[in-house]
């Protein structure tokens, strides 16, 4: 290891061992770069996604074969430029780009690749329209008209962009209102008569089943049946509505398309925006992606229910694993013998940590989900059999497995922590009079809440990102309804989840267009990364800060 | 304040009379000797839960696994469930619904007997006959689990009976019922000596040897049905093909086996000559494809039992002497078509097997002679289960879910014995070690735990899967070790301790990156990135070191003026710039490197250009695939990276 050291210069002035720092020094420049290169390329591609780009329009040479159905000419927002995987007669790459153009429903897909040469011009039209849409993905072209009921709205008209956003106001108004009634007012109908089914087929397992009982069930029923339907008639009328003034727009193939207003979610004119105009849609798009919930196959919308369920699974594991860790490490490091069982227990535990976390998702789907769920199913639950209620992958069992899979974290770090609390400081307490509890609860436990907290964080981080144990065991690509709601009893343990390192995963790879998902993948991948660098950053910080502390107690 | 010591107790102790000591001052208030006790019990008991749940993980994990390489267990004490004995006379065969409540037994003379195992196994007889004038039985294939009896009569005839069970429900109880119908009525010209049968979805083929007038006839039937929209229609006979040819004269036939493909005929001899007839795709012609002797090598060659294992692909035959082989039917690379071939040889049985039953769930067959049972199971080649049951053996089946073993005993009993074996197709060897599986041409390593069908043979190597693992890491490890072990070195001997503050959280925060965004990035990002650079990223490994070697050796060589400028410790912040550079030539230089040493023939224009991704092919013969193992261990690297590199840190750093 002797050319590592490179203080020692000889006379001649060259200094012999500087290669090899060099060398190391490239290593670890390397490391960094790596970590940096990673996270700009989420941090990039995963901002892109709101930020509103100019749309340009392509005039096409002659016969290329990226022309949209004929036309010499499409207009769509680039989003990548490579060179083709095929190269040219000389061997010489062929670049490409790759352009967004959005109407899925008359195109058939969401992108064209054009080669570099096949554009003759391009220009960036005016008046040009982007809207998000509850189907088939942006909707780009020329405003031509509002159909409406009393008559048509044409573009030329000096209120046609107030007009419209007025009636995509509205539009979005009504959505919000048929989704209160048919989510809100008519779900709870259902679950009553739920319920009321439920109540029955106890009651028949029982064996208490009366004729009376069956009859004021069957009345019940009748009643909300009832209710359901003025409901909804409601519901379908308000539908109606959202049907009624029409959009009129051209493609800049030529073709005139028209669409509801209800279908639109919001617009806006991106070659006319200013900075802060484009600030404030990339703002509010941001927003949008945080508090919406997911459309189209997750590949549009938000991801509002996979931060939700993130959120609550952590939050429930932290619950469970706090408690069961910080005992833990207090009766090994302060009750039990310390010999070698201690220490092979302790082995055990450290482990534990390494173990692939699959093998935690078999765990929990073996013993939670069907042990412990299927008993507590045929125990408390029978008359919804063979439908299982917690014999199914839920929240509560997702958080129990990673409570697991992260109880050793909080262990050690919790066991380091009680190690770091000076003798003398025990001591001068058990003089004192203190008794063994009073002991550690006034003095060693205050000491070593950093050490708790720093375990807490980063089994949190490490639970946040974990995906494959929670497939087995209760995360799904789309769940209707949050673990906690205005539903008694408010908290839903049995129910599934959704959870943002799922969400990549399934929009990544499950995802029939993966093309079109991949900004959506990277949106996510970013709002993960910044949760668990977040946490982690502050479990590194305060680790740091307990070392300190940890060093200035040994002398 | 409060922090003061209470200013009484420090004033000289001479000036105030000293109080009596409360005799009680040394002693605790019950309250807090009740909480430390309760304090101490509940984490006594908390911490020993919570080891005791670590442990139990494992101990949950083993418990489960272990189940796998239990062998069979049978319940032969009491004779399992037992029915009444039915009436005089012979039976020829029987036959038993899924869930093994009513089994059915054919008597010589035609008529059908049912016993009703859920009921004290009542005898009833079915209200069904088929045969005229006093005929009887003299031969008949009885398929299990095809819900059809081929008969073939003394009188000539030639009768296809099929029998459904069905699941009726009467006031909340489940009861089974069974229906009996004839499809098909044929005539063999004399009387029938052996018969096979054998069905698909639409086809069915009857193999007959009958006496005629001229000598012994072997014909095969093929009885068709359309499926049209209302539903399957009659089934109809559509050609009748002779193999009467094939016939060897002074040799009886002994069995007949047509597999359920409906495009093989096997033709057992007495003299143990097995026959392999085969028909392609819907063709109305055989053509014998192969004759073989599977105990050709024994003292007597002749076979006692033989028949298709589930899924038609394998024979088992048991030789007169007991000797029990399987061969299955694979292409070798002389042979284009696909023959029997000798790939499993199992423990002999004691004597010449009387019977012979296939599962319908998976490869194992069931075998044995008079009292003597042995459950086998075809790929792992080993014996379940075998014993000796209190009554002797007429007809054995096989449950249709593998849960249960019916036998008909030579008292005209039905038993069935409850069989307990959820993991049969598990053993050592079939896990670690190579096992011949069917349609292959060799025994071989493989993974394949589901598949397309029914009839699917699991193959459950776990050596690929361990091979593939430490391929991984092995990848990950070559990437990671150089960076991780000489970042740390630097770190921890050179670097300046005011940079080392947030070097080694960033590596350090490459730890929480979820494994879901490396996989993430490197299948949809970094995949398609390196998937025509390969020789750019041996160029890149190739430079860097060499480069950062040579700046370092020519910046030694630097007067101590000019180094002074780059302050130790500060060495890989001036080399970013350079590595970035160096990146860049290594990434453009690739194309170049491509042309030169990886050239390869296009085959369209005949000439040669450098293409990696076609030169590996051609030069390997693997496939090249975009995500392969080198990206795999650049992803994986990141996950190792930080945990290498903080542990050598750690341990660098505490050497005094």
């Amino acid at each position: 290891m002797s050319f590592f050291h490179s203080s020692q210069s000889k006379s001649d002035g060259t200094a012999p061992g500087e290669p090899m720092v060099w060398f190391s020094g490239m290593w670890l420049a390397i490391g960094l770069l790596m970590i940096v290169t990673l996270l700009t390329v989420i941090v990039k591609n995963g901002l892109t996604l709101f930020w509103p780009s100019k749309i340009v329009r392509i005039e096409l040479v002659e016969g290329s074969a990226a022309a949209i159905q004929g036309a010499s000419s499409f207009a769509g927002e680039v989003r990548k430029r490579q060179d083709k995987s095929i190269r040219d007669a000389e061997g010489h790459a062929i670049p490409e780009l790759q352009f967004f153009v959005g109407n899925r429903d008359a195109y058939g897909f969401g992108f064209r690749y054009v080669d570099q040469a096949d554009i003759a011009a391009r220009t960036y039209p005016e008046n040009f329209l982007v809207a998000e849409r509850l189907e088939y993905g942006d909707l780009l072209g020329y405003p031509v008209a509002l159909k409406l009921a009393d008559g048509t709205v044409a573009v030329d008209a000096p209120d046609f962009r107030e007009r419209l956003r007025a009636l995509v106001d509205e539009g979005n108004q009504r959505r919000h209102e048929i989704e209160r009634i048919e989510k809100g007012e008519i779900g709870a109908i259902n679950r009553k008569m739920e319920a009321l089914k439920l109540s029955l087929r106890k009651a028949e397992l029982g064996d208490t089943l009366t004729d009376a009982f069956r009859a004021s069930v069957e009345e019940e029923t009748a009643a909300l049946q009832a209710e359901y339907e003025v409901l909804a008639k409601e519901a379908s009328s308000l539908r109606a509505e959202q049907k009624v003034a029409r959009f009129v727009y051209r493609l800049d193939t030529g073709a005139e398309r028209e669409t509801a207003i209800g279908n639109l979610i919001h617009f806006y004119y991106p070659n006319e925006m200013g900075f802060f105009g484009r600030v404030g849609h990339f703002l509010a798009e941001i927003w949008n992606f945080l508090s919406e919930d997911p459309r189209e196959a997750n590949t549009e919308g938000g991801v509002f229910p996979a931060i939700f369920g993130t959120f609550v699974m952590t939050l429930l594991m932290s619950l469970v694993v706090v408690p069961f860790g910080v005992v833990a490490a207090i009766y090994l490091r302060e009750y039990s013998k310390q010999g070698p069982l201690v220490r092979a227990v302790r082995i055990a535990v450290n482990n534990l940590a390494g173990v692939p976390s699959i093998v935690f998702g078999v765990f929990g789907l073996g013993f939670f989900v069907y042990f412990v769920g299927g008993g507590i199913d045929s125990l408390f639950y029978p008359e919804r059999l063979p439908t299982p209620t917690f014999g199914t992958g839920g929240i509560l069992w997702a958080a129990l497995t990673l409570a697991l899979m992260t109880v050793p974290v909080v262990i050690v770090s919790t066991e380091e922590a009680l190690a770091a609390v000076s003798r003398g400081a025990r001591e001068a307490s058990l003089a004192a009079g203190a008794s063994k509890w009073q002991t550690i609860q006034h003095i060693v436990l205050p000491a070593s809440v950093p050490g708790v907290i720093t375990g807490l964080v980063l089994s949190m981080a490490r639970g946040a990102g974990e995906v494959a144990p929670l497939m087995l065991v209760g995360v799904v690509k789309l769940a209707p309804t949050l673990a906690l709601d205005a539903q008694a009893p408010f908290v839903h343990l049995e129910r599934k989840f959704m959870h943002l390192g799922f969400h990549i995963y399934d929009l990544g790879f499950q995802s029939p267009d993966s093309e079109a998902a991949k900004p959506m993948v990277f949106a996510t991948t970013l709002l993960l990364i910044a949760l668990v660098v977040v946490l982690n950053a502050t479990a590194i910080l305060l680790r740091e800060r307990l070392r300190r502390k940890y060093a200035s107690s040994a002398f | 304040m409060n922090t003061l010591p209470d200013p009484t107790e420090t004033q000289p102790q001479a000036q105030v009379p000293r109080p009596t000591p409360d005799p009680k001052r040394f002693e605790a208030s019950r309250r807090v000797l009740l909480t430390d006790a309760f304090m101490n019990g509940f984490i006594k008991v908390g911490g020993i839960f919570v080891v005791v749940a670590v442990i139990g993980i494992f101990v949950f994990i083993v418990s489960q696994v272990l189940p796998m390489f239990q062998s069979a267990r049978v319940e032969v004490e009491g004779g399992g469930v037992v029915s009444e004995v039915l009436p005089e006379g012979d039976y020829v065969a029987i036959a038993v619904d899924e869930w093994g409540e009513r089994p059915l037994a054919l008597h010589r003379n035609g008529r059908f007997f049912y016993s009703d195992l859920t009921d004290a196994g009542v005898v009833r007889e079915a209200e069904f006959t088929f045969l005229e004038n006093d005929d009887d039985i003299s031969a008949v294939a009885a398929v299990p689990g095809s819900g059809v009896f081929a008969v073939g009569t003394v009188g000539g005839g030639i009768h296809l009976l099929d029998y459904a069970y069905e699941p009726v429900f009467h006031e909340g109880e489940r009861s089974i019922e069974g229906n009996l119908t004839e499809a098909y009525r044929g005539e063999a010209g004399g009387p029938v000596r052996v018969l096979g049968f054998g069905q698909s979805e639409s086809a069915r083929l009857v193999a007959v040897l009958a006496d005629t007038d001229d000598g012994p006839h072997l014909r095969v039937t093929l009885v068709e049905r359309k499926r049209s929209l209302v539903g399957a229609g009659k089934w109809t006979e559509s050609a009748v093909i002779d193999l009467t040819d094939s016939l060897r004269d002074g040799v009886a036939v002994r069995s007949l086996h047509v597999s359920n493909r409906t495009d093989a005929v096997l033709v057992v001899f007495e003299n143990g000559e097995v026959d392999y007839h085969f028909r392609s795709g819907s063709e109305t012609s055989f053509s014998l494809r192969q004759t073989f002797r599977p105990f050709s090598d024994l003292d007597d060659p002749s076979i006692a039992a033989s028949g298709f294992l589930f899924g038609d692909v394998s024979m088992v035959f048991v030789s007169s002497s007991g000797a029990n082989r399987v061969f299955s039917l694979y292409r070798t690379e002389e042979e284009p078509v696909r023959l029997f071939h000798r790939t499993k040889n199992f423990e002999a049985l004691p004597e010449a097997a009387g019977f012979l039953a296939k599962s319908l769930r998976n490869k194992a067959f069931l075998t044995g002679s008079g009292d003597h049972v042995s459950l086998r199971h075809a790929t792992t080649e080993k014996v379940r289960w075998e014993g000796d049951l209190p009554f002797q053996v007429r007809h054995a089946l096989v449950g249709s879910k593998y849960d249960s073993l019916l036998f008909f005993s030579d008292e005209r009993r039905f038993h069935r014995l409850p069989l307990r074996d959820p993991h049969p197709e598990v053993s050592f060897r079939a896990l670690f070690g190579k096992v011949w599986y069917e349609g292959s041409p060799e025994p071989k390593y493989e993974w394949q735990s589901t598949g397309g069908s029914d009839d699917f043979e699991p193959k459950l190597s776990l050596v690929p899967l361990i091979f593939g693992t430490f391929k991984g890491t092995f990848y990950a490890l070559l990437f990671a070790l150089p960076i991780a072990l000489f970042g740390a070195i630097y770190t921890s001997e050179f670097l300046h301790p005011r940079n080392k503050v947030y070097v080694k959280p960033v590596m350090e925060i490459m730890a929480s990156l979820p494994s879901v965004v490396l996989g993430f990035l490197a299948a949809l990002w970094l995949a398609p990135i390196l998937e025509n650079r390969f020789p750019s990223l041996l160029c890149i490994v190739f430079l860097l070191p060499a480069g950062s070697f040579l700046i370092g050796w020519l910046w030694s060589r630097q007067p101590q003026a000019i180094r002074k400028h780059v302050p130790p410790g500060r060495e890989f912040l001036y080399f970013t710039p350079l590595l970035l550079l160096l990146l860049v030539v290594g990434w453009h230089l690739g194309p170049l490197l491509e042309q030169v040493l990886f050239r390869v023939k296009d085959s369209a224009s005949g000439e040669w250009v450098g293409d990696f991704t076609r030169w590996w092919p051609a030069v390997t013969g693997t496939a090249y695939e975009q995500r392969n193992s080198l990206v795999v261990g650049f992803v994986m690297g990141f996950a190792v990276i930080p945990i290498i590199f903080t542990i050598s840190e750690d341990a660098l750093s505490n050497v005094p």
